[in-house]
């Protein structure tokens, strides 16, 4: 439990912070509203037209199964995995449930430090973090933070990242 | 620093660009007036509305390049370069002349006559983004060459008033020889690399509806005489369909055979040196002319894809990895070679990264297991169309041999799964990361080590169970993240801190178990 690759010649450690407990609300709200409103859509359609039916089964058990999977494990496996931490060299983060991720990028190379919050996330008082760098794919976002230690964290990268030199690419 | 000297007042575009439109406005009616003259086609707009249209179009063009023309200004001054332009929104842009990592002469062939050329300027742009491009439409041959000194020849101390007056034709033969090295040029029968390839129905349909509408203005029928050339009935449909793959297949692979013919004339690769500075420079075309420079400095790597179906003749396109050009530019800005064949890319590739080149390296295979989970994703892939109609065929929605028809995509998936595998591959060679991946395109592509900003190592449940991860490095150019897929979990961490040390390594733990 202490590494994501158990017996590699050399293997990472996890990143020191956890996130909010909070979160887990945050990412139970959040798909019941994406995959609820599917399911509520499929069914509709399979209440109101019901020359569909026949073609509308396996998509009804899919999306139920993974609705269900995402409000009863998602949030908990995910609130296990999520872990976070900023050193003076590089930011750290892992994510994911059943794809996980390990993400590190080095302060040199920040571009842009935000404090992202979305109306749920307001809601429950959490902010993410998203510190971005010159690749479109190098994003690294820490979901579930409460939003003073995120904007205490945006402030310090901040600081850190000004001091390089260069145009960052 | 030695900053050349520059003429900060601000500069116009070329009225040229005005006479060019109502030209070619005059020029598209010309048909029209010949049918009409000298074989007396009657003038309806049933017939004649392509050309009408066309030259509308040349009317409306002439009509905002004159607007442009009087509202766009621009000027280079010692750190930046500015325009503005804009009649309802004014726009005023500035970009750092120290970010600029392209410069761009372009010309079709209505600008060639006209002495113009379009000036594109690469800069910062997220190369993903597909934000636009610094673009000055169009400038005389001789302000571009000037334009494209000032900016690129950080050394010269050239302006406006000392550049030579002459206006050349061709800009690019004149120039004093810098430091130039040839890297490639333009092989003839590299055409037949060009000619095969789906568009080829396009291009066909394009070119027959051109064919149709000029014919039809001179009373002649194209479908009609189709039509007549035999009888179709008694050949059956399918075999009339073979006929009008195979014949409109020709005319398309004509049609993109003389495409790429001119295109591509006088198509050369080299690497310039001017002052401090390295360009990798191509030039081609016949009547529409474009010179590319991309700055070295800029390039963080090159990759090489070949086509699946295309591999049994060594078909190769060659891209650079750079920052600041867009990859989804129609003109294909990082492209240093046309589609040719892989032996050619391999050797510029050496002449660029330097020699050996890291593209030719041998690459370490990835585990059997990547090949298992190539498998297991195939197996479920090309069952589920099946799967989708098991319902609809036991309620007798669909007939029940469509799900013997749908269960073909099983083997086809299986295949591809081996294919796929078999293509994988990485390597640390000198100071890049070289990976390979790709079942429609084999791309094999080198980054460079100190160019990555992000690094990722992503694990889904099944390559946890295989003990596989893929590993991506992150950067801003080209494609943006570079994938080592299903590489060894053990090998996963001394990937990362091999092509990016200083990195990860505050993060690792030496292993407990050797």
């Amino acid at each position: 439990m202490n590494s994501i690759s158990r017996d590699g010649i050399t293997s990472i450690r996890l990143p020191q912070l956890r996130v909010e407990r909070r979160a887990v609300w945050w990412w139970l709200l959040r798909s019941l509203l994406s995959w609820g409103t599917v399911l509520a859509a499929l069914l509709s359609v399979y209440a109101i037209w019901p020359g569909t039916r026949p073609w509308l089964v396996v998509p009804l058990v899919v999306t139920t199964l993974v609705l269900l999977a995402k409000i009863i494990v998602e949030p908990w496996w995910r609130y296990r995995v999520h872990r976070w931490e900023v050193s003076a060299n590089a930011t750290y983060a892992t994510t994911g449930w059943v794809v996980r991720e390990w993400r590190v990028a080095p302060t040199s190379r920040i571009q842009t430090v935000d404090a992202v919050r979305g109306p749920l996330e307001q809601l429950l008082g959490l902010s993410t973090l998203r510190v971005t760098t010159a690749s479109s794919y190098g994003a690294i976002k820490i979901n579930g933070l409460d939003h003073r230690i995120a904007d205490e964290a945006v402030t310090r990268l901040a600081a850190v990242a000004e001091l390089t030199e260069g145009d960052a690419t | 620093m030695n900053r050349p000297k520059t003429d900060p007042t601000w500069r116009r575009l070329s009225i040229r660009v005005v006479w060019v439109d109502l030209a070619r406005s005059i020029l598209s009616l010309v048909p029209g007036i010949v049918a009409v003259v000298f074989v007396g086609t009657e003038f309806s707009p049933g017939v004649f509305w392509p050309l009408l249209t066309v030259a509308a179009w040349g009317l409306v063009g002439a009509f905002f390049d004159i607007v442009r023309w009087a509202f766009t200004r621009y000027r280079v001054t010692e750190t930046e370069i500015e325009r503005r332009t804009g009649v309802l929104t004014r726009r005023h842009r500035t970009v750092q002349r120290d970010r600029i990592r392209s410069v761009d002469l372009h010309a079709k062939l209505r600008h060639r006559i006209a002495g113009l050329r379009i000036v594109t300027i690469g800069a910062g742009q997220q190369s993903g983004a597909g934000e636009s491009a610094f673009y000055l439409d169009a400038l005389s041959v001789h302000d571009a060459t000037v334009l494209r000194k000032e900016l690129l020849d950080s050394t010269s101390h050239i302006t406006a008033d000392e550049a030579p007056p002459t206006v050349e034709v061709q800009p690019a033969a004149s120039e004093p020889a810098h430091n130039e090295k040839l890297l490639a040029t333009l092989r003839p029968w590299w055409v037949v690399y060009n000619m095969f390839s789906i568009w080829a129905y396009l291009t066909a349909a394009g070119l027959l509806w051109g064919l149709h509408w000029l014919l039809l203005m001179f009373n002649v029928n194209l479908y009609a005489f189709v039509s007549q050339l035999a009888d179709w009935h008694s050949i059956g449909w399918f075999g009339t369909t073979v006929v009008a793959l195979v014949v409109i297949g020709a005319i398309g692979a004509i049609g993109m055979g003389i495409n790429f013919i001119t295109s591509y004339w006088n198509f050369e690769l080299a690497q310039v040196r001017t002052g401090d500075k390295t360009y990798l420079r191509t030039r081609r075309g016949l009547f529409s002319t474009r010179e590319v420079n991309r700055d070295e400095a800029r390039m963080r790597g090159m990759s090489i894809a070949e086509p699946l179906l295309w591999r049994w003749m060594g078909l190769a396109d060659t891209n650079i990895i750079t920052t600041g050009l867009s990859l989804w530019s129609m003109e294909q800005p990082t492209a240093i070679l046309p589609r040719g064949p892989v032996k050619v890319a391999r050797e510029v590739s050496a002449q660029v990264l330097g020699d050996p080149s890291p593209l030719t390296a041998r690459l370490r295979r990835h585990p059997m297991a990547a090949l298992r989970r190539r498998l297991w994703w195939a197996t479920w892939i090309g069952l589920a169309p099946a799967v989708a109609l098991i319902v609809p065929a036991a309620t007798n929605t669909v007939p029940i041999w469509a799900l013997w028809v749908a269960l073909v995509a099983l083997p086809v998936a299986l295949l591809g799964a081996v294919i796929s595998y078999r293509v994988l591959g990485h390597a640390v060679v000198g100071d890049y990361l070289v990976v390979r991946s790709g079942l429609m395109s084999r791309s094999t592509s080198a980054l460079l080590r100190s160019s990555v900003s992000t690094i990722a190592v992503r694990q889904s449940i099944l390559q946890r169970r295989l003990g596989l991860s893929t590993v991506s490095a992150m950067s801003a150019a080209g494609w943006g993240a570079y994938e080592a897929i299903d590489i060894s979990s053990d090998e996963a961490v001394s990937l990362a801190s091999q092509f990016a040390p200083r990195l990860v390594d505050e993060f690792t733990l030496a292993s407990t178990k050797r």
